[in-house]
């Protein structure tokens, strides 16, 4: 093919060799452990860039998502979601050239608020994938590595605690991988789910037969008491819980962009649930990983596999499933009376879920629990967002209203689903916060 | 009445005639451009977007498919910003005959075209819309290329060289002196003025309007039969290389990435009047079939604007008046002298948009021959204002500038990144704008909203920069919408009708602009096939087909 | 009645949903997307043209109705509407004011006069036929949106004094392009409008009367009576195109008023079919991600839209279809979309017909469920935006299918 040789503005052809070439050199300069593989060729891509970029066609401009934009309602570095979404995507064409994109935390509130289908948030994280293609910080890489953060913490936890609080350690990592000196870290708990499990004996035998309990990293290694309380419940409820061997869900990963890790993440994950008996409900309580797994692996990163197709369609959010129960009419409200006035904040990652705010409908369900729902779409840390340096301040404009929120209504406790979110809440309040289910735990009786 | 004297009047501001007067200019001659509208507002500004490699032509014009190669190469150096080197593919399609493909590849071989094969899955992991079915690939070198910044760079070229470009000045009769050419006599459409511009030649590069001059220069029976073809523009590009059926052109063989949108065409109908070029709807549906033999689920994509150009074909013996496909795409040029006794004027007619500078040059050679003078031609030497070779037209061009000027510049029309200053710049560079007139240079409105929010935005700046009045605004205001319609109504269905759906909240529900005060001033005049009428009419503008 | 499903978040979703709360009954709201109340002017539309400019649309609605038999308002009647604006006007409280049964004529973000039935009492100060103080309008440089010099032009035009100037005042530090949500958020504080009202107030003549961009506070409700006690003058809004801000505070009062009241809502599902048995709706399916949910439903309300929503669409073969549930959709006869952009495309008239208690009804007339009610733009027979109708539709509507659910029971 002879090509216009031109040393600054290449040919289609040329640009497509330079940049394969290009990521086999970023791997191989690397100084981590581990190679950086992102490959852009690979078939799945395609399937998600034509969704979501089709989807480009239905934006109206009708400013909807900006106006629900917890961004750019604090910062002028975003130009928010219309903008970077379906409009600039007529305009890419390979190398990224709109660097603020960036500043998207990935919340998902545009593609929620959206009435005509366009995958706001979607055609975003894949820009952002093929920007970082460019250059990744190996801050992104190892945030994308919560299990192996879990599996490190775990055994020396008091240790790490120690560390995560300790002031001029973290100045040190804010310097060196980026993590801002004053995001939220989680705890370390010294005994992790898995061992509990192994020890745990079901109070009374099992009437409902079996349902797969998904704990997710957190859920795992830091937010142990939240699993507990789940499997609790659920065996309350009758059920058998079976807590198979699992992995993370890769969405840590997908966020900062490392689509070949977090796919092959989220593919083992779905063969480790799937592993634990056909057609069973799965039940998780960290409802970002559940979205990840009912939609996002597929909508981002455009995952079609029959497994996780399959683990999507069985997989529910712990509230979800309760008022499920509820619906059918087979959840028993045999609830001590809890008189307290909650803040309750549904996580981005939930709502995005759409199947609104079951937490809510299920605690009002306790007699004397009345609560009050944070009406702010936003709690900052977007997942991996608002731990970075660069993103920290916005993160925290972002979350203040919520923030003033929780301590105005009950400077006690605070409700909400994710794991991430409720670091965020209580490290910015000082307030305890809890999954609903802990709530439920309580109201149950099963508190010891 | 103002008057002008030069050597050379080229009539008609389109591709050809824009090279013409560079060309003229570059040789030396004080030349004056005259077109009754903007520039590129006939053929010019109606045509695909396409470079060609000559791929196109290898079997059924080879002579042509020779001089696009070559030309393309030109065109692509000194008019590079307006050029984005896309790369084309030729495929066979499940509706092609297989045995073409051969002839094709020995055709490119024998008439220079650079052609490449690739295979089937590397032709779909370059472009993964295409049809899958799909059973050869070849790479060659088509282009995409934005007509009107082409033909302003050109014109911005010959301006250097000293030529004056007279827009809106539509030409109403050609003086003689015995029988040879002296003036031409104009009216200004903006101002009213009459024109006179002495000169020694005129051009008749006027297109599919050319027999119109060359009769009142007392020339008749200029045969130019114009060829109508309709393209749509689907809002985003489904592909960012020319898809070209690998077969003998037919209609809806062609799918152009061009900026930000993807360019489907066309057809072939001959037309009786160039005015009047509708966009039939069972040829939008043709085109929509078309799309999906190369796109499968084109129909679910979004069309955005559709438009209708007139092809000038020069009628010739060898095919049917009817069969506008087949005839010639060469260029030809009368010359008046021997065919009708009336010296100092040339027409040239015929050709496409890619040897534009060829048919320029072939021309204005015929001209100095004329003349009796021995003037080189330079046109390929150099590059025009503006462009720098080797640095052609990228899609994220725009994308990246506005990231640059983002908290300092306000963007106007946020469809197509056009900033505020770039709207500023055009205003008081040409005051008299039309919005269309601006649209053309800055794209403003050509995005998925088509004008729903930046024509409100832009008709308020130009007020406030003091450019116009209210009622001005007003009334260019209601022109652009109505022109945008143009383009609109024929292809509105899905996404577009729910676009045109919120436009109408905001236009009507919102703003209630139908209840403006009507304005009583008259923006453009009918454009006129030949005669002037008076421009002092109060009557609203009409919305023609011919205003693009 | 127990349980309803409210298909649709725009008015007549939300109307719907509210009446039916007032009833007792157990309300289920499902949306796709934000309503398009988000982007209203803010104000409540009963009849601003048929087709000349109406001053009383009770006095001339039965004219209207005898004229439009195919109009929602002919299918309701007259009373309906009244009921549907009397219920709207309590439902919003003093977010709208009337003018005594005369339309107010409020001037808009090009300068043209716009007849509204109910308006935010931010914008009554600028009612066009309330004697002629000289008016400034106040643009905003960094606010592409409100071309003051435009707007000014106009006005005089229609004998209201006007004059023009533009403040250099940006939202946010170095933002030269900003929109009209983020001035009205920087109007939610109190330096900000001191600030703003310290920079008008220099340029402000005695006795002129400021027409503003629609920014005077978003979550701050008392931000436009503090910036006009600042500014010592009278002061009126003027709503801008989309981001609009007085249609968002109508969209989340009402919204976070239901959701407070308990209404179940689900945003960012679609509902994709719904379910019979014995001749009933029983349930809707609703498409949360990664399985379909069921609803159960005594009654549904279906208000999800027309055009401009996506839930009636033209297909490429030229073909309207009601894209949720393929209800039968009615199309007016003949060419549905024609080259004169000024005079109305028929295509927009499409949608649900319905009987007078809001029942959907198929081809041949008849209620397509007894359970099954429509409401709000995706009715048949109106054109909501030129005839200025689009709000006493969708509450009419909206409260005639509350109540016959009601009747249902």
């Amino acid at each position: 093919m002879s090509a216009k040789k031109d040393p600054k503005k290449l040919t289609e052809a040329e640009r497509q060799e330079r940049d394969a070439d290009r990521r086999e050199r970023l791997v191989t300069s690397q100084q981590g452990p581990k190679v950086l593989t992102l490959n852009l060729k690979e078939p799945d891509i395609f399937a998600a860039q034509r969704l979501n970029r089709e989807s480009l066609d239905h934006c109206v401009k009708c400013t909807i998502c900006e106006t629900q934009c917890p961004v750019a309602a604090v910062t002028p570095l975003f130009s928010g979601p219309k903008y970077v979404g379906p409009q600039a995507e007529r305009f890419r064409h390979g190398e990224s050239v709109d660097h603020s994109l960036d500043y998207c935390s990935s919340c998902g509130i545009c593609t929620l608020s959206c009435p005509q289908g366009v995958q706001i948030a979607e055609l975003n994280s894949m820009a952002r994938a093929v920007m970082k293609a460019d250059h990744m910080p190996i801050r992104d890489f190892l945030i994308g590595e919560t299990v192996l953060m879990g599996k490190a913490m775990t055994p020396i936890a008091p240790i790490a605690n120690a560390a995560l609080n300790n002031k001029p350690i973290r100045i040190v990592m804010e310097k060196i991988i980026g993590v801002h000196r004053n995001a939220p870290m989680p705890t370390a708990q010294s005994q992790s789910f898995v061992s509990w499990a192994k020890r745990h004996q079901p109070a009374k035998p099992a009437t409902r037969g079996p349902v797969v309990f998904f704990h997710g990293c957190a859920g795992g290694y830091f937010e142990v008491q939240t699993s507990i309380h789940t499997v609790e419940v659920l065996e309350h409820l009758g059920y058998e819980v079976i807590i198979p061997t699992q992995g993370c869900c890769g969405l840590a990963q997908q966020s900062n962009g490392l689509f070949t890790q977090a796919r092959k993440t989220v593919r083992k994950l779905c063969d480790q649930l799937r592993a634990a008996g056909k057609d069973l409900t799965i039940i998780s309580s960290s409802g970002s990983c559940t979205g990840m797994l009912k939609h996002e692996a597929h909508e981002i990163m455009g995952v079609d596999d029959p497994a996780l197709i399959d683990v999507g369609s069985r997989i529910r959010e712990t509230s979800e499933f309760l008022m499920e129960l509820e619906d059918e009419g087979t959840l028993p409200h045999t609830f001590q009376r809890v008189d307290m006035t909650v803040p309750y904040h549904a996580p981005c990652q939930l709502k995005g879920q759409g199947m609104g705010m079951p937490a809510i409908r299920l605690l009002e369900l306790i007699p004397g629990l009345k609560v009050v729902e944070s009406g702010q779409a936003c709690c900052g840390i977007a997942g991996t967002y608002g731990l970075k340096k660069e993103k920290y301040d916005v993160a925290q404009a972002v979350g203040q209203a919520l923030f003033d929120m929780v301590v105005d209504t009950n400077p006690d406790l605070a409700v909400c689903d994710t794991e991430t979110c409720r670091w965020q809440i209580s490290k910015s309040t000082g307030v305890p916060t809890v999954h609903p289910i802990s709530l439920v735990h309580r109201a149950y009786g099963l508190d010891k | 009445m103002r008057t002008y004297d030069c050597d050379v009047v080229v009539v008609g501001g389109g591709s050809t005639g824009a090279g013409v007067v560079r060309d003229v200019a570059m040789r030396g001659y004080s030349a004056i451009l005259v077109d009754r509208a903007d520039l590129g507002q006939g053929t010019t500004g109606r045509y695909h977007g396409l470079l060609h490699s000559g791929g196109r032509y290898v079997v059924s014009d080879p002579h042509s498919a020779t001089e696009c190669a070559e030309e393309n190469a030109i065109v692509t150096r000194i008019h590079a910003s307006a050029v984005e080197a896309t790369g084309g593919l030729f495929v066979s399609t499940p509706e092609d005959d297989l045995a073409f493909s051969d002839d094709f590849l020995a055709g490119c071989h024998k008439t220079g075209v650079p052609v490449e094969e690739i295979s089937v899955a590397a032709a779909l992991k370059r472009e993964p819309r295409v049809n899958p079915g799909i059973r050869r690939a070849f790479l060659v070198e088509d282009g995409t290329v934005d007509g009107w910044q082409m033909v302003w760079g050109a014109a911005r070229s010959a301006q250097e060289y000293g030529a004056q470009i007279l827009t809106y000045h539509a030409v109403v009769g050609i003086e003689m002196t015995g029988s040879s050419v002296s003036a031409v006599r104009c009216i200004d459409r903006r101002s009213g003025e009459d024109v006179t511009i002495s000169c020694r030649f005129v051009i008749n590069a006027a297109g599919a309007w050319s027999h119109h001059i060359a009769e009142m220069a007392g020339c008749h029976d200029v045969e130019v039969v114009p060829g109508r073809g309709i393209m749509i523009a689907m809002n985003h590009r489904l592909v960012n290389t020319v898809i070209n059926r690998c077969t003998y052109p037919a209609d809806g063989d062609i799918l152009v990435p061009v900026h930000t949108v993807a360019i489907i065409g066309t057809t072939d109908v001959r037309a009786e009047d160039p005015d009047e070029l509708p966009i039939p709807a069972d040829e939008v549906q043709q085109m929509l079939d078309c799309g999906e033999i190369l796109i499968p689920g084109f129909r679910q994509a979004r069309a955005l604007h559709a438009w209708s150009g007139a092809r000038p074909l020069v009628k010739d013996s060898r095919v049917s008046a009817q069969d506008t496909r087949h005839m010639s795409r060469g260029m030809s040029i009368l010359d008046h002298q021997s065919r009708d006794g009336v010296s100092g004027i040339l027409t040239i007619a015929g050709g496409k948009l890619t040897t534009y500078r060829l048919m320029a040059k072939n021309i204005v050679d015929r001209m100095c021959e004329q003349l009796g003078e021995e003037r080189e031609c330079r046109t390929a030497d150099e590059a025009v204002p503006g462009s720098t070779p080797g640095e052609t037209y990228q899609v994220t061009h725009r994308l990246h500038d506005r990231e640059a000027d983002r908290r300092d510049d306000q963007i106007i029309c946020e469809c197509e990144l056009m900033s505020r200053t770039m709207l500023t710049d055009a205003l008081h560079a040409d005051p008299q704008a039309s919005m269309d007139d601006l649209r053309r240079h800055l794209r403003l409105g050509m995005g998925p909203c088509q004008g729903g929010f930046c024509s409100l935005r832009a008709t308020g700046i130009a007020c406030a920069e003091g450019v116009i009045d209210a009622e001005l605004a007003n009334a260019r205001l209601h022109e652009f919408l109505a022109h945008r319609w143009i383009g609109l109504w024929p292809i509105l269905y899905g996404d577009q009708v729910r676009q045109t759906a919120l436009d109408e909240w905001i236009f009507q529900g919102l703003l209630d602009v139908e209840h403006l005060p009507e304005p009583k001033v008259v923006l453009e005049p009918v454009p006129l096939g030949v005669a002037a009428q008076s421009l002092q009419s109060t009557t609203e503008p009409e919305t023609t087909e011919a205003v693009r | 009645m127990n349980d309803v499903v409210v298909v649709g978040g725009g008015i007549a979703g939300l109307l719907s949903a509210a009446r039916l709360v007032a009833q007792g009954a157990k309300v289920t709201l499902v949306t796709f997307g934000v309503g398009g109340l988000q982007l209203s002017h803010g104000g409540f539309d009963v009849l601003g043209y048929a087709p000349e400019r109406v001053d009383r649309p009770f006095d001339v609605l039965d004219d209207f109705i005898a004229a439009n038999p195919e109009h929602p308002y002919a299918v309701l009647g007259a009373d309906a509407v009244r009921l549907g604006t009397d219920f709207a006007s309590e439902f919003f409280g003093d977010r709208l004011v009337g003018n005594d049964g005369r339309n107010w004529l409020l001037p808009t973000a090009v300068g043209a006069l716009r007849p509204t039935y109910l308006a935010s009492p931010t914008m009554v100060n600028a009612e066009a036929r309330a004697g002629h103080d000289p008016v400034v309008v106040v643009g905003l440089q960094q606010l592409k949106d409100f071309q003051a010099e435009l707007i000014a032009g106009n006005l005089v035009k229609q004998q209201i004094p006007a004059r023009a100037i533009v403040l250099d005042l940006p939202a946010r530090t170095h933002e030269a392009d900003a929109s009209g949500l983020t001035y009205a958020r920087a109007m939610d504080r109190a330096d900000y409008r001191a600030d703003f009202a310290k920079a008008l107030g220099k340029q402000l003549l005695s006795g002129e009367k400021a027409l503003i961009p629609a920014i005077a506070g978003h979550h701050e409700a008392a931000a436009f009576t503090d910036l006009q006690t600042r500014l010592g003058a009278p002061l009126a809004e003027i709503p801008l195109p989309p981001p609009g801000v007085p249609g968002m505070r109508l969209n989340e009062y009402a919204s976070r008023r239901l959701q407070d009241q308990r209404v179940r809502w689900i945003l960012g599902a679609r509902v994709v079919a719904l379910h019979s048995e014995g001749g009933r709706a029983v349930s809707v399916d609703v498409a949360t991600s990664g399985h379909l949910t069921k609803v159960r439903a005594d009654a549904v309300v279906y208000a999800p839209g027309g055009f401009e929503s996506g839930s009636l669409s033209l297909d490429s073969h030229g073909k309207v279809l009601e894209t949720h549930l393929g209800l039968p959709v009615r199309v007016p006869p003949g060419r549905l979309i024609g080259p004169d952009r000024r005079s109305e495309q028929p295509l927009f008239r499409s949608g649900l017909a319905v009987d007078d208690q809001m029942r959907v009804l198929d081809d041949a007339d008849r209620p397509v469920y007894p359970n099954l009610f429509a409401a709000g733009g995706v009715l048949a027979g109106a054109m909501r935006w030129s005839e200025k109708s689009g709000e006493g539709i969708a509450a009419a509507s909206a409260v005639r299918a509350a109540d016959a659910i009601g009747d249902l029971a």
